[in-house]
């Protein structure tokens, strides 16, 4: 029995769904559902700066950069010189305080890169990512 | 009416698809990279050639991270030459497998931003997890334990040093033969520590590595009497 | 003309040769991002058009939706069904590309999974217009000639 283009059509696209449940149950557990995986928690502007003391600010982006600007009582933690710098963001950190880790501008990885080993080789919690980066900062700061 | 309507279509993609050529051309738009463990840089070479009958102006070159430094011998590059963008990856403290992207803007036509990817593999010689221990005020001074796994390296030894002499160290071996455990207990308590431990693995023998752990105790913490 | 020579003449075998070899893409480009869903979420996420959460769900379907549409294809089952599918999900890619580039977004395309990457833009639109042909002329003759001799 020929069926209609509608129905095939359908059916196609009603098959389709069969197998590829069956993927997502398999990869139910994936944390990628609701966030890009290896993504850290973003967080605005406003919302870091509402933390108050509570926020420890952290710059990943090279020696240079921060030594020409950075967010005040914002700590250096780059990967070219992550084991010297670490050990003071360490002193620094307490369980209760917010990590917020800034690079320059969106597609710069440096910020996410750093959060992601904060969380996973040091195991802290709290760790976001500023939204926007330094340029947001330094155009809030205008 | 059907065949006039598959020309005109088959026509439109073949006009869509001349018009859009660029005059420079990439010999490589993706380098794989892989340093050996004594390296601090990774260096790649994207060479082009201008193709067209214009010069091509390179107008920007941009790399996605503070870590990548892209050259450019000059910036004009005159139909049938070549050149190339050489670019260094600072490995620092960097491990595993890292994807660093190049993006270069030109005059040519149509205009488009080219990306050229470098991806270095770091060689791991040991992964330690986690590099971080921490006793709050009102934990209990226990042992804590950091795994330490080894890459495919001939490690069959690891010195620990605390920089701080109430934390105490002993190395165990592992689960298996390319594994150790450092049993980390701190001995004192009312003072807080901040203290690193130095790892140092037996290989490369003629230019040793480092790595590091690091251990916080907050004060007040109560000792609990080492193991009989 | 022989009833015979009406059924398996000229027409039939461009119908099954095109089939065989669009379906095949087709199956082809599915099993490639089925393996890797996420990193076809990824890169259906580079081209900057549906928030992630809608992404990675499409990430799941699309390539399970291509391997049926190739079969499909190949097998003649279905098969209207499957030409206007397979012709809408080229539409897609290529409204898609083509927004990519006025964003100036670069992309890798992520049709044809990491195979893709060392394809330039510009043959991976020819491909893709290529396809589009292939299944218009498919949609044309998609109708078995009627026998020579009807009773």
């Amino acid at each position: 029995m020929r069926l209609s283009l509608v129905r095939q059509l359908l059916l196609l696209l009603g098959l389709a769904f069969l197998p590829a449940i069956g993927q997502a149950i398999y990869y139910r557990d994936a944390p990628s559902w609701q966030q890009r995986p290896g993504d850290s928690a973003p967080v605005t502007l406003a919302q870091a700066k509402a933390w108050g003391s509570a926020a420890l600010w952290l710059d990943a982006r090279s020696e240079e950069q921060f030594t020409r600007g950075h967010v005040p009582g914002a700590m250096l933690l780059n990967e070219d010189d992550w084991h010297s710098l670490l050990p003071p963001v360490l002193g620094a950190w307490s369980p209760e305080r917010k990590l917020v880790v800034y690079c320059s501008r969106q597609t710069c990885d440096a910020s996410h890169v750093v959060a992601e080993r904060l969380r996973k080789e040091a195991g802290l919690p709290n760790v976001y990512v500023l939204e926007g980066g330094w340029e947001e900062w330094e155009a809030a700061a205008k | 009416m059907k065949r006039n309507t598959i020309l005109a279509l088959l026509g439109l993609f073949g006009l869509f698809a001349g018009t859009a050529h660029a005059a420079l051309v990439w010999e490589k738009s993706e380098v794989e990279l892989n340093p050996s463990l004594s390296d601090k840089t990774a260096v790649a070479h994207f060479k082009y050639k201008n193709t067209g009958e214009q010069p091509v102006k390179i107008t920007s070159v941009h790399s996605s991270c503070g870590c990548t430094t892209a050259a450019l011998a000059k910036d004009e590059v005159e139909p049938n030459e070549s050149g190339e963008i050489t670019a260094t990856f600072n490995i620092g403290d960097r491990s595993g497998v890292q994807n660093k992207t190049i993006t270069v803007m030109t005059d040519d036509q149509p205009a488009q931003a080219k990306v050229l990817r470098l991806k270095a593999t770091i060689p791991q010689l040991i992964t330690v997890a986690p590099i971080f221990v921490y006793w709050s005020e009102k934990d209990k001074l226990e042992l804590k334990t950091i795994t330490v796994d080894v890459g495919d390296f001939p490690v069959t030894k690891l010195t620990v040093t605390p920089t701080d002499k109430s934390i105490e160290t002993e190395v165990k071996p592992g689960a298996n033969k390319k594994q150790f455990l450092i049993v980390v207990r701190p001995t004192e308590s009312g003072r807080p520590i901040n203290a690193s431990l130095k790892i140092e693995p037996d290989y490369p023998k003629d230019a040793p590595k480092l790595f590091y752990a690091n251990v916080r105790v907050d004060s007040r913490a109560t000792a609990t009497p080492p193991p009989q | 003309m022989t009833s015979k020579q009406a059924r398996f003449g000229g027409r039939f075998f461009v119908r099954l040769i095109l089939a065989i070899a669009v379906g095949g893409v087709f199956l082809y480009a599915g099993a490639l991002k089925v393996r890797d869903p996420l990193r076809f979420a990824s890169d259906i996420d580079h081209y900057q058009m549906i928030p992630w959460t809608v992404a990675v769900r499409f990430a799941f379907y699309l390539p399970w939706l291509e391997i049926l549409c190739g079969l499909s294809l190949v097998f003649q089952r279905l098969f209207a069904g499957a030409i206007v599918l397979a012709g809408g999900l080229m539409l897609v890619f290529l409204v898609a590309t083509a927004w990519a580039r006025l964003h100036g977004i670069d992309i890798t395309c992520g049709c044809f999974g990491t195979a893709s990457s060392n394809l330039s833009l510009t043959w991976h639109l020819v491909l893709d217009g290529g396809i589009l042909a292939a299944l218009l002329v498919l949609w044309l003759i998609r109708e078995p000639m009627p026998a020579a001799n009807p009773a």
